[in-house]
């Protein structure tokens, strides 16, 4: 157990491990960082030799790659170019707009998926389960940013029953502002989520379905059959806790995925998340700000991936130990 | 049918016909099959793959495969027609009064469930008004009934921490949990190694003295109908071949196809006969080594992060020492994890050693390094036991002889006249040349991999289980053409077996393998009558009585 | 595996069905090729476009004399010609890219299992890397570190693909590595190459060629998305994705055939693409459908 709990945090760390360096010759493959302070134009040789030395780019390129690790761990990306803030505290205030979105869309796409996906993967064959199939399919084909820009134009331009962007008013708790608490809040959140749902939906329904069938055609259902058990019984104490397995490792996956997605979705509803944030930098070329946060939102992914993971061995005991 | 018996039959079948839905390509899986149970009995069901002795157990259960449907016939249990039932009077019966052991132990287990609450849950399921107190307290007993030891301790225990033979004791639990009167077992041994399955048919027969339940026994394996029923039926094609007293029938079958089955099972002769036919020759000239490896071991480090882990590892040889005569067959025994398939590769040059050393035809040979970087892999050919498995699916039998031909063989005396011949030796028509592995049948394939080792004309063949896959009666004729190969072609051969019988009557000489050591060595007649050692009679004694002479 | 193989699969008798999707996804496909002989206008040439005809409704006859079936957009260009056209665009960077990660990741998945150790542990770390990572934030990390232009999303779609390939080709070629077939090509001292690509590759490619339609769709999806987001190919040659951006700032002002119509297209195109590829993957394994 606690080898598996330490195997999969030690994975954990070389990965990020990789991906610093990844991101290191990332940086230094888009140009050379000391344009990033001097000014291109009026700056003289002897400025640039300054800065190179303030960079720490005349070190050799080991102790160079050292420099960012100990940058990246202590969370200093440099000062965004625009709004002259330190670049991860710039990322840190935008999390909970993206953490409340992902989260309230999780709660729609989670149960609904999982629902879904028990009735289609019980009812293997039928109408209903065709049905569910196909729909998911739809659902997966639509593009996030042309699904958010119907629900705009349908529940927003049509209607005028939702706002089509913004976050509304926010109130603030433990520090921090949050829409949700409040109802104009709600409903500004009630499109972007519903456009970060549905593909997610789809997807749990899928995995939640085939989980289904998986289990239930394996010889100890059926050997529960000859055992004389009721079908509930067998649904509810062995065929759910053994899907319940895949499940939780796709919603958390999902999870992280939203993260990463939210891009998208809040650049088109004007959401003030990080994934507005990425998107607006890179268009305004505010590296600092750009590599801080690709840095956090893939820590966040791995280190919810490793959560996961631990979560699952807790859940199975075949990858526990034996005592 | 008609014969008068003193005990009423608890089940009786009659004129059932099962047949696969889907009107235009109806298969017909049962005919008119009759057979019934008494109280009190174990009643063999045998018959090589696609007899439909299991869709009968299924019947039974009413568990039939969807897709499977009863077109005629009943289904009469102590007096009630079970297909007559609904849903839900037969899911009634099930578990209480009709249990089910499946083969495959690892499987019938719900993996994240502590295996006394599934016993306990079945405890519930069958009896009315049970407290979970007395629920676990049954569990714990039939665990203990099935010898589990300490079930106080184990109860709590899931699925994977036990072995493969305690995993069935423990299905067996979970089926007496709702005292039923009929257990259908479908071949609740063949995933155990014989001396476990002895202990598991031991443990059926004395619950069925005890408690007096019937059991239904679906098997492939005439010694499992030797050693424990009581009648047997014998089914082929769907169809009731014969059935009666299990004595009766193998003393005297009838039928000529149970004739057949019977003739094809390997038989082990104890007593001090004459050796068989051949080895007579090979016995006389001095000991001539064509191969020898020598204190041979192999470790395997633990998988996953070695770095956490490097305090363990396994070992599947050690100090294993084995010579090979020129023109003999030399036999590897051992039950599964014995290391025997690991020594095959590894004398193959398919997988290194950790230490040792290997002399073929007085060159030695590094085995702690990859077969191909040491020279050793090509020098020696495999025959595997999985015929299916051993030819790619995509290429032609003709391209891979050629193949065999053109890459592997040692000199310049290959060509497609070779090919022919070859095959006309092996009995493989020649029309078949054009065929995908698909297209043959189990024994063909087999023969064409036999083809494909001879053809590289290697000095010696590693033939590691080459009949256990086949059915019974197409065994046979491999092992007899293995031995004429080896007197024709001047090839010397090590043979990887589970099976005493095929050892003893192929090998000149034996060793017996157990846990990566060599237990046993010595030719036949010394290690079926003479070896005292302990592991060695164990084998023996786990055979079945009845082929055993 | 249990997975059919392709040699059985096109042995067996015809049970190929037309299908909607699968004429839809022919129709789409020679509508990019034909683009520029069906549509009615090149919306990349300035002399047939009309500045002041600009945002026409669906339905409005052009001073050129043609119809604009589903109108223009906010520079006067035909909105059905730059479907054609934008159709054009994506299929090519999704096609392109699909076909260059299914070699790459094949091959790579492949020599990853035979050669086994160190190339293996190499191959496989840098496969877990990335798909440990959603798809979104590799595409967007290559997309920053490659920067704009045709060919670069196409590199950045093929780093985004191969590594399932990789995966899924490496995990059978290792269970089919481990049959006896292989062992016997080895004793034959066959040389490494035969045994790859003669033996290895063609049984352990099926089930990574039933990935195809369900990547090609994921890429037509992605490359919209970046086009969308303004990340993906250059404005001068429009995609479906960035048709459907350029209409979005006048989604607001209720002109909706701007961004509605290539939407539907492209939403068209994916969803005939994912359901082709649910199709191959049921043939090929029954139980996973």
């Amino acid at each position: 157990m606690t080898t598996t709990i330490i195997g999969r945090l030690s994975q954990a760390f070389l990965l990020l491990l990789a991906m610093s360096i990844i991101g290191f010759a990332g940086i230094h493959s888009v140009g050379n960082p000391v344009f990033n302070i001097v000014n291109v134009e009026t700056a003289t040789p002897e400025d640039i030799r300054r800065a190179t030395i303030a960079l720490g780019l005349d070190q050799p390129l080991w102790q160079q790659y050292f420099l960012f690790l100990g940058n990246v761990v202590s969370g200093n990306f440099g000062t965004s170019y625009i709004y002259h803030l330190p670049a991860f505290r710039l990322v840190m205030s935008k999390l909970p707009a993206t953490f409340e979105l992902a989260a309230i869309a999780m709660l729609i796409a989670a149960p609904s998926g999982v629902l879904l996906g028990l009735l289609a993967g019980r009812r293997k064959d039928t109408l209903l389960d065709r049905t569910i199939l196909n729909s998911s399919v739809f659902a997966l084909s639509v593009p996030s940013f042309w699904l958010s820009m119907l629900l705009i134009m349908v529940g927003a331009v049509m209607t005028g029953w939702f706002p089509s962007g913004g976050r509304g008013e926010t109130v603030a708790l433990f520090g921090v502002t949050w829409s949700f608490l409040t109802a104009s809040g709600l409903a500004h959140l009630a499109l972007p989520a519903l456009a970060l749902a549905i593909p997610n939906i789809a997807l749990i329904a899928r995995l939640t379905r085939s989980g289904t069938v998986e289990v239930e055609a394996q010889d100890f259902t059926r050997f529960c059959q000859a055992k004389g058990l009721s079908p509930r019984r067998i649904l509810f104490r062995h065929t759910l806790p053994n899907i319940s397995v895949p499940i939780v490792t796709i919603i958390g996956m999902q999870f992280g995925g939203m993260l990463a997605f939210a891009v998208v979705v809040e650049s088109i509803f004007n959401w003030p998340g990080i994934g507005k944030l990425l998107i607006d930098s890179i268009q305004l070329l505010d590296r600092p700000v750009v590599m801080a946060t690709l840095t956090f939102v893939a820590v966040a992914f791995v280190g919810l991936n490793a959560l996961v993971d631990i979560f699952y061995a807790v859940l199975d005991p075949r990858t526990r130990r034996s005592a | 049918m008609q014969q008068s018996y003193n005990s009423d039959p608890l089940l009786i079948v009659e004129k059932l016909t099962l047949k696969t839905s889907g009107s235009s390509t109806s298969k017909t899986i049962l005919r008119d099959v009759g057979i019934d149970l008494r109280r009190g009995e174990i009643l063999g069901l045998i018959g090589e793959s696609g007899a439909g002795k299991s869709s009968l157990g299924y019947a039974v259960l009413g568990l039939l495969s969807p897709g499977i449907e009863r077109s005629a016939g009943s289904i009469v249990f102590d007096g009630e027609h079970l297909e007559a039932m609904t849903e839900q009077t037969r899911a009634g019966i099930r578990g209480r009064r009709i249990a089910a052991i499946f083969q495959d132990h690892g499987a019938s287990l719900d993996p994240l469930m502590t295996v006394g609450a599934q016993i306990a849950e079945t405890v519930r399921a069958a009896g009315t008004k049970v407290s979970r107190r007395q629920a676990r307290q049954r569990a714990i007993e039939l665990m203990a009934r099935v010898g589990i030891p300490e079930p106080e301790t184990r109860y709590g225990h899931h699925p994977h921490q036990f072995s493969g033979g305690q995993r069935q004791r423990l299905v067996i639990a979970i089926a007496l949990a709702g005292n039923p009167q009929i257990i259908v077992a479908d071949e609740p041994t063949s995933a155990l190694d014989a001396t476990v399955q002895k202990q598991v048919l031991t443990l059926l027969r004395s619950l069925v003295d005890e408690t007096g339940v019937s059991i239904m026994l679906v098997t492939h394996d005439m010694g499992v109908i030797a050693d424990i029923t009581d009648r047997v039926v014998v089914m082929r094609q769907g169809r009731v071949v014969e059935q009666g007293e299990t004595a009766a029938i193998l003393d005297a079958p009838a039928d000529p196809y149970t004739r057949t089955l019977l003739a094809a099972v390997p038989r082990l002769r104890l007593s001090m006969l004459p050796p068989p036919d051949g080895s007579m020759v090979c016995a006389e000239p001095p000991f001539e080594a064509v191969l020898r490896v020598d204190k041979v071991g192999k470790t395997f480090a633990g998988h996953g992060l070695s770095w956490i882990t490097s305090g363990y590892r396994r070992s599947a040889l050690s100090d294993v020492t084995v010579s090979l005569q020129r023109g003999a067959i030399t036999g590897i025994v051992g039950e599964s994890g014995s290391g025997k398939s690991t020594l095959g590769r590894i004398i193959a040059g398919l997988e290194t050693a950790s230490d040792g050393t290997l002399d073929l035809l007085g060159q030695r040979f590094d085995i702690s390094q990859s077969g191909r970087r040491s020279g050793l892999l090509g020098e020696i050919q495999m025959i595997f036991q999985d015929p299916s498995a051993s030819l790619n699916p995509r290429i032609s039998v003709s391209d891979t002889l050629h193949e065999a031909v053109r890459f592997g063989a040692r000199g310049s005396t290959g060509d497609s006249l070779s090919i022919l011949s070859m095959m006309d030796r092996l009995g493989l028509a020649r029309s078949l040349l054009a065929h995908h592995p698909h297209q043959l049948s189990g024994g063909q394939k087999q023969r064409v991999c036999i083809a494909r080792a001879l053809l590289t004309r290697p000095a010696i063949i590693v033939a590691d289980e080459p009949t256990s896959a086949l059915d019974v009666s197409v065994q046979a004729e491999i092992v007899t053409l293995l031995k004429e190969t080896v007197a024709e072609q001047h090839v010397s051969m090590l043979f990887i077996s589970h099976d005493l019988a095929l050892v003893q009557a192929l090998c000149q000489s034996i060793y017996v393998l157990k846990d990566g050591v060599v237990e046993d060595q010595g030719d036949p007649g010394f290690i079926f009558s003479r070896s005292q050692n302990p592991y060695t009679r164990s084998l023996i004694e786990a055979r079945p009585a009845r082929f055993t002479h | 595996m249990k997975t059919e193989t392709l040699w059985a699969f096109w042995k067996r008798p015809a049970t190929y069905r037309v299908t909607l999707p699968k004429l839809m996804a022919v129709a789409y496909v020679l509508l990019a090729i034909l683009a520029s002989v069906i549509a009615p206008q090149n919306p990349y040439d300035p002399l047939q476009i009309f500045a002041w005809e600009a945002s026409s409704p669906p339905g409005t006859v052009s001073g050129g004399g043609y119809l604009y079936l589903l109108g223009t957009d906010g520079l006067g260009r035909d909105i059905l010609s730059t479907v054609f056209y934008g159709l054009r665009i994506s299929l090519f960077v999704a096609v392109t890219s699909t076909v260059l990660a299914a070699l790459i990741g094949m091959s790579l998945g492949v020599i990853a299992a035979y050669l086994g150790r160190w190339a293996d542990a190499l191959i496989m770390r840098i496969v877990d890397l990335q798909l440990s990572l959603p798809t979104m934030l590799v595409a967007l990390i290559a997309i920053v570190t490659l920067g704009p232009g045709v060919d670069r999303i196409i590199l950045a779609l093929v780093i985004v693909q191969w590594a399932a390939y990789a995966r899924v080709t490496r995990g059978v070629a290792m269970s089919e590595a481990s049959k006896a077939y292989l062992d016997a090509a080895r004793l034959l001292r066959l040389p490494p190459w035969r045994i790859i690509f003669r033996h290895l590759l063609p049984n352990s490619i099926a089930p990574a060629i039933t990935l195809i339609p369900i990547e090609l769709g994921h890429a037509v999806a992605l490359e919209a998305t970046l086009s969308f987001l303004g990340l993906g190919v250059p404005i001068d040659k429009p995609s479906l994705g960035s048709a459907v951006a350029n209409g979005f700032q006048y989604l607001m002002t209720g002109q909706y055939w701007i961004s509605l119509f290539p939407g539907l297209a492209l939403f068209g195109l994916i969803a005939s693409i994912n359901f082709v590829g649910e199709d191959v993957r049921r043939r090929f394994d029954p139980r996973s459908l």
